[in-house]
């Protein structure tokens, strides 16, 4: 088993770059200004890396992940996908969406073949990695389960199961086990590790936790309120981490530095935030 | 001390009632526990969430709550004999006069008559079906062209833009306003009957289709796309089978709609139907009829109910309603 990442910051392996990317999103209504939500990002995750995208809520966070999954288009600057730019959504950067995004009249087996399946993939392929990626995740016996029969912390199993399984370049995900208990989110955070440990996916991860992304990261890009980023993060704990971490001294002293630097960018009085992104990003259009 | 407390401990609710404790778990199942001391469990059973532990407790009942399923239980059926018997007494004790209430024996060998010889030269089965033909027609239309348009207006904003208004409109006037317009259009035939029923149909199939589409989760669509489907996959394999409940609704609502619109119709102008039955057995006084085409109408209109809540039971099993 491989801890540690193959490729770290070689510049051969550069899974996602972002170049100067801006995004400005219209007035809402004629009283209402335009809004910067993205500004001069730029920055770089590297084959097998996790780097998570910390910041206060509204700085542009779940934006920017909408951007590199194809969701919405930026107005400035080039997002660039294992050599790709990206131009719509596609299997090659599946998202875990944090309120599960499952399909409620299929099964967990169907859901999680959903993609190969409707793009015709060979079954003698997806299927065997299908029901590894089930066992994987904890899943094995509860593939005839319908959504509805699943707690919250299984739910995000099986999109983490439907993600992998198409083999996708980088998995996008948008916080993922914020809508999860305390201790269900300890434990989904110790198995997104056993899967990492397993398939080696590169991640980003979109989180306002700086515990969690402390715990699960490689490396953290902090963004600031204006929609850039603020500083680049370089976490020191080697693979496999174990939960007694986060009771070290040193993860303490890190976990601070990280959030007075969130306090600093939430408590500037030029801050102007897009409150109110993150509820409606899982409501109805 | 208290009946009930309750005491926050790490995010769940332990629930104290009279030496019965319980944990509420996330699935709205309880667990039962022991509590040794005031304030929290010492011991938590071996697999709080095992399959034994979930059968053992049980659910907490609220009797004025219905839980799960309603059903046409025991007390249902109290419900109907209690009925049958009041309608008894009154009749035999002659409370009311024979003739505005008929005894239930005097019904059922009208009914017997009836079945025998018909009414105005059709019978029985004839009269029945000519009202199920006319709602069913109707229906049918109004389900095969209400369900695509109303998916059009949800998902395209210029088709909502122009047949919104029409819908608007049609939205406070009850369809049985429009039967005076029907027969001044198409006369008292068949036909008019059908498009009223279409009509009434198509509205409530088409507001509720519409309005699945438009409450389709964005993250589902999102989804869709991710995992690279096509616009047509994705419109017929995510966005119809996300907004199929609210489309069952509208089928729903309509089919119980049309059975009343008929019989409404038919009272008007008809000579064949249920709805005619009555009103012709009220001109001639026959009021056994009167009753027996009544209680048809009401049984009818029960089975047809039955008959698309199967279906969407059926249908929406994923639900887990």
């Amino acid at each position: 088993m491989r801890n540690s990442v193959r490729s770290h910051r070689d510049p051969g392996r550069v899974k996602i770059s972002l170049q100067g990317v801006g995004r400005v999103f219209a007035p809402t209504s004629k009283r209402s200004s335009s809004v910067v939500a993205l500004k001069g990002v730029n920055g770089e995750v590297f084959e097998e890396e996790i780097v998570g995208l910390l910041g206060p809520s509204g700085c542009g966070k779940t934006t920017l992940l909408n951007l590199i999954a194809g969701f919405d288009r930026q107005d400035e600057g080039e997002i660039i996908v294992a050599g790709k730019k990206v131009e719509r959504p596609g299997p090659d950067r599946m998202v875990v969406f944090q309120f599960p995004a499952l399909f409620a009249w299929l099964t967990v087996w169907e859901n999680v073949v959903f993609g190969p399946k409707e793009r015709r993939e060979n079954a003698k392929d997806y299927e065997p990695r299908a029901r590894s990626l089930l066992d994987s995740v904890g899943l094995k016996g509860r593939e005839h389960d319908y959504p509805y029969q699943l707690s919250g912390g299984m739910k995000q199993r099986v999109q983490l199961a439907r993600a992998l399984l198409n083999q996708p370049e980088v998995l996008l995900m948008d916080e993922p086990f914020g809508a999860l208990d305390s201790q269900t989110r300890s434990q989904m955070q110790e198995l997104l590790h056993n899967v990492w440990s397993l398939y080696h996916p590169t991640i980003l991860l979109v989180t306002h936790d700086a515990e969690e992304a402390l715990y699960l990261c490689h490396r953290i890009y902090v963004m600031d309120c204006h929609g850039g980023i603020r500083e680049t993060i370089h976490v020191p704990f080697p693979f496999p981490r174990k939960f007694d971490l986060i009771g070290s001294t040193d993860f303490a002293h890190l976990k601070y530095t990280l959030l007075s630097a969130l306090r600093t960018e939430e408590e500037r009085p030029d801050c102007h935030r897009q409150v109110g992104e993150k509820t409606q990003e899982g409501e109805a259009k | 001390m208290p009946k009930y407390s309750l005491n926050e401990n790490f995010g769940q609710f332990w629930v104290r009632k009279e030496g019965m404790n319980y944990l509420d778990t996330a699935e709205g199942n309880y667990i039962l526990f022991t509590l040794t001391k005031e304030g929290g469990p010492t011991k938590a059973p071996a697999n709080p969430l095992g399959e034994e532990n979930l059968r053992s407790a049980g659910k907490i009942h609220y009797p004025w709550v219905v839980s799960g399923q309603a059903s046409f239980s025991f007390l249902s059926w109290l419900t109907v004999a209690a009925i049958l018997l009041l309608w008894y007494l009154v009749t035999a004790r002659g409370w009311v006069s024979a003739f505005v209430l008929p005894s239930p024996a005097n019904l059922w060998s009208e009914f017997q008559v009836l079945v025998v010889k018909g009414y105005a030269g059709k019978t029985l089965a004839e009269h029945i079906l000519a009202s199920l033909f006319r709602t069913f027609t109707g229906l049918g239309l109004g389900i095969a062209i209400g369900v695509p348009l109303g998916l059009l207006m949800g998902s395209s904003r210029i088709a909502y833009a122009i047949l919104g208004p029409i819908f608007s409109f049609l939205r406070p006037i009850p369809p049985i306003a429009f039967i005076p317009l029907m027969i001044l259009y198409f006369g008292i035939g068949e036909f008019s009957k059908v498009a009223l029923i279409f009509l009434a149909a198509l509205y409530y199939v088409v507001l509720n289709s519409s309005a699945g589409v438009r409450t389709v989760p964005q993250d589902l669509v999102r989804a869709g796309m991710n995992l690279g489907l096509s616009r047509t996959k994705l419109f017929a394999k995510v966005i119809f089978r996300a907004a199929l409940p609210h489309i069952m609704t509208g089928i729903k609502t309509a089919t119980a709609i049309s059975w009343a619109i008929v019989v409404a119709a038919e009272l008007i102008a008809a000579q064949a139907g249920l709805g005619f039955m009555v009103m012709d057995a009220t001109t001639f006084f026959r009021v056994p009829n009167v009753y027996i085409g009544i209680i048809i109408i009401g049984l009818i209109g029960v089975t047809l109910e039955a008959i698309t809540v199967a279906i969407d039971r059926k249908l929406l099993h994923w639900m887990g309603r």
